[in-house]
Order: structure tokens, then sequence, then C-alpha cells
């Protein structure tokens, strides 16, 4: 890819001038709102009586599951034959449409999707898991009988550390969707891997447990049991039903906070054992190679991140006139605990702000922010920067960059910034210095 | 310049939280929301949360007891012996049988070679298993890992299994759990090994200091003597019993090992600001090869043609599509009417024949033996029919 560089003057205002300029303009967008109504003209809309409002709807049990309204039909996980290899759809990912979603749930059928040999259709009258190696008394599970279990329920972000991985070198895709779409979040149900082994006695020896997945890959990863002891949980469902073939029906792992890639899906073994594993998954991927020659093996929680997901490229502020007071907002994770700050930056980051968090804030699980803002047409560099209660913060593209090099793929977790253009248009750049 | 310290605005929200225990009638500090009691030194280098009094964070939980909760059975031996296949660095779980690599190459260019290139050299779009310069720095580190692509044109570290896997084991266990790829598990112990073989070999890797030729054989004993040539490529160390405190050790420090943010507000010099302004990469070449395409619009969906797909539909989708579905693999392409109608001067019998024997890089019946030979030309009608000029 070639790089050109483009500095852009900013406005430099400092933040007192920029204030008093905004209160000017907004005065003249409050004049237009409380202008005469004889001079608007009326909403046939409003005026008369609308299709739906003089016909009899659909029936009740036309859908036995209900879909979404036809209109929403763009509203979709989208992917890029570049994702894929060979533009193979069985090895390949699909990303969440973040600027579409509201909260801090995602939709099941919007789940971002990676798989290495295709979706698995598991007949669950089939379906055993096994647990065996270090312990006293190894079992084999029914699914029936794994959900007899006393189960959890917990709101928790699943990420791919490749999320963003095309970025590194530079921006290279102008949506959100495609470059922080590789992770979603879910209220998932199941039962704490530490209940059931309470129950088999894990031997003191125990170090490290092994994944694996049913599909054609057979995906094993190797998790060190403290994990397994902390929160780790065996899931069964994703917001309130069974989870989806995409993210591993009917029983995948889940490891709050860690990469997506060790939440194994379409579970079938787990096995304890005092040494790693070394999977094809945990060598040859998912490691990230520093600029040392050198790469981190096991690399597991999602590090502090956010982004704003309103305005973005594709919800941009184009429709605005300038002077409306308008909501910045987005949204905020950590794999290693919970957000306690949000900053936010009009200027590419030299000077910031602190946002409000809002709604439910939860461990390892997705946080929104927001910032109101007196907006007026002219250029901006929109930053989101998140702080979390492990004393990490967001680092700058450089900050990040100077120790882990450009090559090593995954854990990408720099700020993003959004250039706000003069006619309100939103686009994906990066601040930095090559 | 006024930099806001991390551990002052802890104290600070520690702070605000005693203060607010009064106002909220003396009730413990994890009600109030988003923040919480936790513990710093966890594995990953982040905290982990006490579950205390049916209190979990923000959950409630459960707390009575659950011991004598116990479901399930014990497996057979007959289930774990087939469950417990897992291939270990130290050559737990490798299977009897050995391969020669003359016989590795020879199945390579059968199942192997229309995803992972002639010699596993790439060029398909999967991944590259071959080739790479293994030549080392004096720190003993693979010089070609060390490329960083900061200017245009420099060139990429190549990450094949020669020069980028620690452990031979991780390549056999892979090939005999997952490959080939649309058919897994489908190789014989004898030929995991074969093809293990033929790949070290192509990636010069030394059994006793020798190089592999076409008579070496690859069995459980030769397999384990093997020291990869990036073994030493990684860290923290995981083996021993040290292993997962490396790992709590690295984590802990990282601003210094993964690189960290600092939480400037005012002022903030960081090196992508020249003065005042920050310098801006735009996108350079954007890429917008994006399905479904881009659009946010509310509108009602096209009208879909109902089509109940056939059985010879779904027999190519399975099994066919993905080496004829897109010009990648150099197979003919379903729905190129110009590739067909070469195909189809050979005569349709011909098709049919060369279909259920195999052809070129296609192995027979496309590597799906259980399909019958007539439902193999129930597949090849198919396929010639959606590669017909539209009227």
């Amino acid at each position: 890819m070639d790089k050109t560089f483009i500095t852009e003057e900013l406005n430099s205002l400092s933040r007192r001038d920029f204030f008093k300029k905004t209160a000017s303009v907004s005065a003249v967008a409050a004049a237009a709102i409380l202008s005469p109504s004889s001079l608007l003209a009326d909403d046939e809309n409003i005026v008369h009586h609308t299709q739906w409002g003089t016909t009899l709807g659909n029936e009740l049990n036309e859908h036995p599951y209900g879909l979404p309204s036809k209109y929403e039909h763009n509203v979709v996980r989208r992917t890029s034959s570049l994702m894929s290899s060979a533009g193979d759809m069985h090895a390949a990912v699909s990303m969440t449409p973040l600027h579409e979603l509201e909260g801090i749930i995602t939709p099941n059928g919007l789940h971002f999707t990676r798989t290495h040999n295709g979706i698995a259709q598991i007949d669950p009258n089939k379906y055993r898991l096994m647990i065996h190696g270090l312990v006293e008394k190894p079992i084999v599970l029914t699914l029936e009988q794994l959900k007899r279990y006393p189960s959890e329920s917990r709101i928790h972000f699943l990420e791919c550390p490749s999320n963003g991985a095309g970025e590194w070198k530079g921006p290279q895709f102008n949506s959100l969707q495609f470059l922080k779409g590789m992770m979603s979040a879910s209220e998932w149900t199941g039962v704490r891997l530490k209940t059931i082994l309470d129950e088999l006695g894990l031997k003191p020896t125990a170090k490290w447990m092994l994944a694996e997945g049913s599909d054609g890959s057979e995906m094993g990863r190797s998790v060190p049991v403290e994990k397994v002891l902390d929160d780790a949980m065996v899931v069964w469902a994703q917001n309130g039903e069974a989870l989806r073939p995409e993210q591993g029906y009917p029983v995948r792992l889940l490891l709050p906070g860690w990469e997506a890639n060790l939440c194994v899906k379409w579970l079938k073994r787990l096995e304890f054992s005092d040494k790693p594993w070394y999977a094809k998954e945990e060598t040859s991927k998912y490691t990230a190679l520093m600029p040392s020659g050198k790469a981190i093996q096991h690399f597991y929680a999602l590090e502090v991140n956010s982004v704003i997901t309103s305005p973005c490229p594709e919800k941009p502020w184009s429709d605005l006139v300038g002077g409306e007071l308008v909501e910045i907002e987005g949204l905020a994770w950590s794999g290693h605990g919970t957000i306690t700050n949000v900053d936010i930056s009009l200027d590419g980051g030299k000077n910031w702000v602190e946002a409000k968090l809002k709604g439910l804030v939860l461990p390892k699980a997705w946080t929104r922010f927001s910032y109101m803002h007196k907006y007026v047409k002219e250029p901006l560099l929109l930053q989101s920067r998140a702080v979390d209660d492990s004393k990490n913060v967001q680092p700058t593209v450089n900050q990040e960059k100077a120790i882990m090099g450009v090559e090593g793929v995954y854990h990408r977790n720099s700020i993003c910034t959004w250039e706000v253009t003069l006619k309100g248009e939103v686009n994906n750049v990066q601040v930095r210095s090559i | 310049m006024f930099k806001l310290d991390l551990y002052k605005l802890i104290t600070t929200s520690v702070a605000l939280v005693l203060s607010s225990t009064l106002l909220y009638g003396g009730s413990d500090t994890s009600t109030l929301p988003g923040k919480y009691v936790s513990k710093m030194g966890a594995v990953d280098g982040g905290v982990t949360y006490p579950r205390k009094d049916g209190t979990y964070t923000a959950y409630r939980y459960n707390d009575q007891s659950t011991k004598g909760v116990n479901f399930g059975r014990t497996p057979t031996a007959n289930e774990l012996k087939a469950w417990d296949v897992d291939i270990m660095p130290d050559g737990t779980g490798l299977p009897d049988g050995e391969g020669l690599v003359s016989d590795g190459d020879e199945l390579y260019e059968k199942q192997c070679a229309t995803c992972h290139g002639e010699f596993g050299a790439g060029g398909k779009g999967y991944p590259t298993l071959t080739g790479g310069n293994q030549e080392k720095l004096p720190n003993g580190v693979i010089k070609t890992l060390t490329n960083q692509r900061v200017e245009p044109g420099m060139e990429a570290p190549k990450r094949t299994i020669g020069t980028y896997w620690p452990k031979a084991s991780t390549l056999i266990w892979y090939i005999r759990d997952a490959m080939p790829y649309a058919h897994p598990k489908s190789l014989s112990n004898n030929d995991i090994y074969a093809i293990t073989a033929y790949l070290l070999k192509q990636d010069n890797i030394l059994i006793d200091g020798q190089e592999l030729d076409d008579d070496s054989v690859l069995n459980r004993e030769k397999l384990m003597k093997i020291k990869m040539p990036n073994e030493n490529g990684f860290y923290p160390d995981i083996d021993g019993p040290n292993g997962v405190e490396n790992v709590r050790k690295f984590f802990s420090d990282r601003a210094k090992n993964i690189g960290s943010g600092t939480r400037c507000m005012k002022d903030c010099k960081d090196p992508s600001t020249k003065g005042n302004v920050p310098t801006v990469m735009k996108i350079d070449n954007e890429i917008t090869d994006v399905v479904p395409p881009y659009t946010t619009v509310r509108d009602l969906p096209p009208e879909i043609e109902s089509k109940l797909e056939t059985k010879a539909e779904k027999m190519y989708n399975d099994a066919c599509k993905l080496c004829h579905g897109s010009d990648k693999m150099g197979a003919p392409v379903v729905g190129d009417v110009e590739a067909w109608n070469k195909v189809t001067q050979k005569g349709f019998e011909k098709v049919v024949h060369n279909a259920i024997d195999g052809m070129g890089g296609m192995p027979p019946k496309g590597g799906f033996e259980n399909f019958t030979n007539s439902e193999v030309q129930m597949i090849v009608e198919f396929m010639i029919d959606s590669s017909k000029k539209k009227q």
C-alpha cells in the first residue's frame, strides 16, 4: 500500500473561542425551529391517512419465529473476499454492523462470525461433551445433562483479536463495520466451569486446559487453569435462546474478555494437563510477531478499547446544518476489567474532555459513552480514549506502534480517528507520525 | 502542561465511592453502578472480581451449595481412545505408523496442492506452507521475521512452517484432524506421516542433522527428534512449572511489553503532532470489495424468485463449489460460459468420466468418494446447465 501523508490544518481554536462561536451559530438554528408555521409546507405523512392505517395488517402467525421489518434488510453482517481464503466463505469472517446497533447487546443474527472449516451443523441429540485428563472423575455429558447444571447468565463482549488487523499500516476501510465489526456482545447463559470441576475434582498438577471443537477444523486452544476457575463458562444460550450455529450451537466455551478464538465453538472436549498443547491456532496463527522478530505466543485478554459509533462513515453528520446540539456516542470495552472513563477529543488528540458513561457498566462488556456536542460546520478529528479499572489507558497509534510494530496482526487497540469534513462527511483516518 | 495521573484518578474515584456510601446509607461500595471491588494480578494482566455473599460485580448469583450436583457418566476406554487423540510436543498422542517423503509428495499433489499450491508454496489464497528464508541473526532470531513494512515496497515477514511454526507436533496434529480441508479426518496414519514428511522436506527441516530426501521415512521416534528452526521465536516461555507465572509476569508490565496510553487531557504532545497540528494519514486505496455492498437505506428488499435447491445443486454447493466457485483454484468456474464450452467439447460422457476418475489437480469425485457415479453425473449436469449462455 502506498502511503501518502497528508497534513491537515485544523482550526486550532482554543476551547473558549470554540464555545463562543458555537453559541452564536446555535442561536440561528433555534430561530429556524421557531419560525412561523405559516411558512412551512405540510407533511403528507401527517395530513393524509397512511396505507398501513387503512388496511388490515398481517396475520400474527405468519412468522412463528419473528423477523425484522422488511425495511431493515440492509442491516446485515458483511464480509469481504479479502477476509477469507481465496474468497472461500467456509474459512472467513463476517462483520457486525456496529453502526446500526443500539445499547450493549448484539441481536443473534448480527453476531460477527469467524469459521475455520464452515459452520458445523450439530444434531443436539448426538452432541457429547467430554471432560477428562487430570481430574479425579472424568465425564461425558449429553446436552440435556449439561443443561441440568445450575446456570448463570452474564453479559460479555466477544472480539476476534484480529479486529482492525488491516489497519496496522494505515487506514483501509471507510466503514465502522469493517474497522471494528469483528466483535459483538450478548447475554450468555451456561454453567461456570468451576461448578462442574468442583465435583470432578481437579488434580493439583493440572495447570492447563485444552478446549477442542468438533467442527471440521477441530479448533483447539490451551487455557491456563487459573482462568478456567475464575470466570470461565460453558454456555448453551445467547440472548435468551439457543446459541446460533455460527456461534457454536449447541455449546461453546466462554472466557470473558479473552480472544474470541479461545472461546471454542461446537465444544467437544476439555482436557486437563500440566503442559500447554501448541495447537495450530496458538502457534501458526493468533501469535503476534513483534519488531524483534519474536512473537508473543499466548496473548489472552483484549485490551482496553473504544470507538465512536455516531457519527461514523456509515452514519455521518452531512444532514446537519450547524448549530445543532448533537450526541457523540460510542462503545468502550476492556477484556482486563471494567471501563471507568472515556475521553473525547475533537482535535485529533491534542485536547480531551471526559464523556459520560451510560446504561449498564459491566466487567468485560460493551459500555456506552456519550458526549453532547454543539455542532459547527467545520472540520474535526474525533477520537475516543477509554480507561479501565486495571489501570489501562487506550494508546495512540504511535504509542502502540512503538512497541508492537506493524506486523503483529493481532490485538490492535489504538485510538480510532474519524475525520469530519466541512460537509459533515465522516472518514476513517489515523493520526500517526509514519 | 497538566497531565492527569491515573493513580490520582483512581484515588479520586475511590474517594467518590466512599463519600457516596454516606449518600447511599452505608451500602457496600460495589452497589455504585460500574464500580466494583477488584484485585490486580490476574494471569492476563487484568483484575479479578470476588464472588462473595451471592454477589459478583453487578450480578447476583445463587450461592447455595452445588456440592453433589453431578450429571453425566464416566467415559469408556474406547470413547477416550477415540477422542483423546491430541498430539503434544512431547510426543503424547503420536500415532503408530510411518510415511515416506515420496509417498507424501504424491499425496500432497492429489490432496493438498489445489489449495496450498505446488510444493506448499501457496499462491492459491490459502496458507503458504513452505519457503521463506530461515537465516538467523547472531541472537538466534530468524532475520526475515524482523521485517516491518513501514515503507511501501518493503518485504513482509514470511510465516511458513519452516520459518515460523515452533513445533512439528502441531503440523501432524492439524493434518490428521483438520485436513484435507473439504474432507478432514480421511487420511490414514501412514498418510499423515508421509504428508508431514514431505512438507518438512520442502521446508528443509533436519532430522539427526540430516536433510530429508525422497526415501526418508518419518515415524514417531523421528518426529520427536525434530527441532523447528523458530522453536525459540516465541515468548513468554509457557513451558515448565513456571509457564503460567511467566505469562503473568509478562502481562503485568503491559506498558513495556505491549504498549500503553497516557491520560493526558490538555495540549497533549504525541509524536504524531507536529507543533499544534496532528498529522493525518488518510485511506490511500480504499477497500470496497464488500458483500453485500454498503448501504443504510431503509427500503423494501428486491423480490427474490422463489427457488428450490435441487439435490444436485446441494451436492455441488457442499462438495464442488470450493474449487469450481471461483477462478482462484484453476478449475473451470461454474457460470463461465466460455470455460464450460471448452469442457463440454470433450463430450458429456468424457466429462463425467473425468469427474469420477479425477483430473489434473482434482482427486477422484473431487475427493468425495462416497458419491455414487450417478450422483457425480447429476452434479456434472447441474454444473453444465448453470454454465450455459442465458437466453
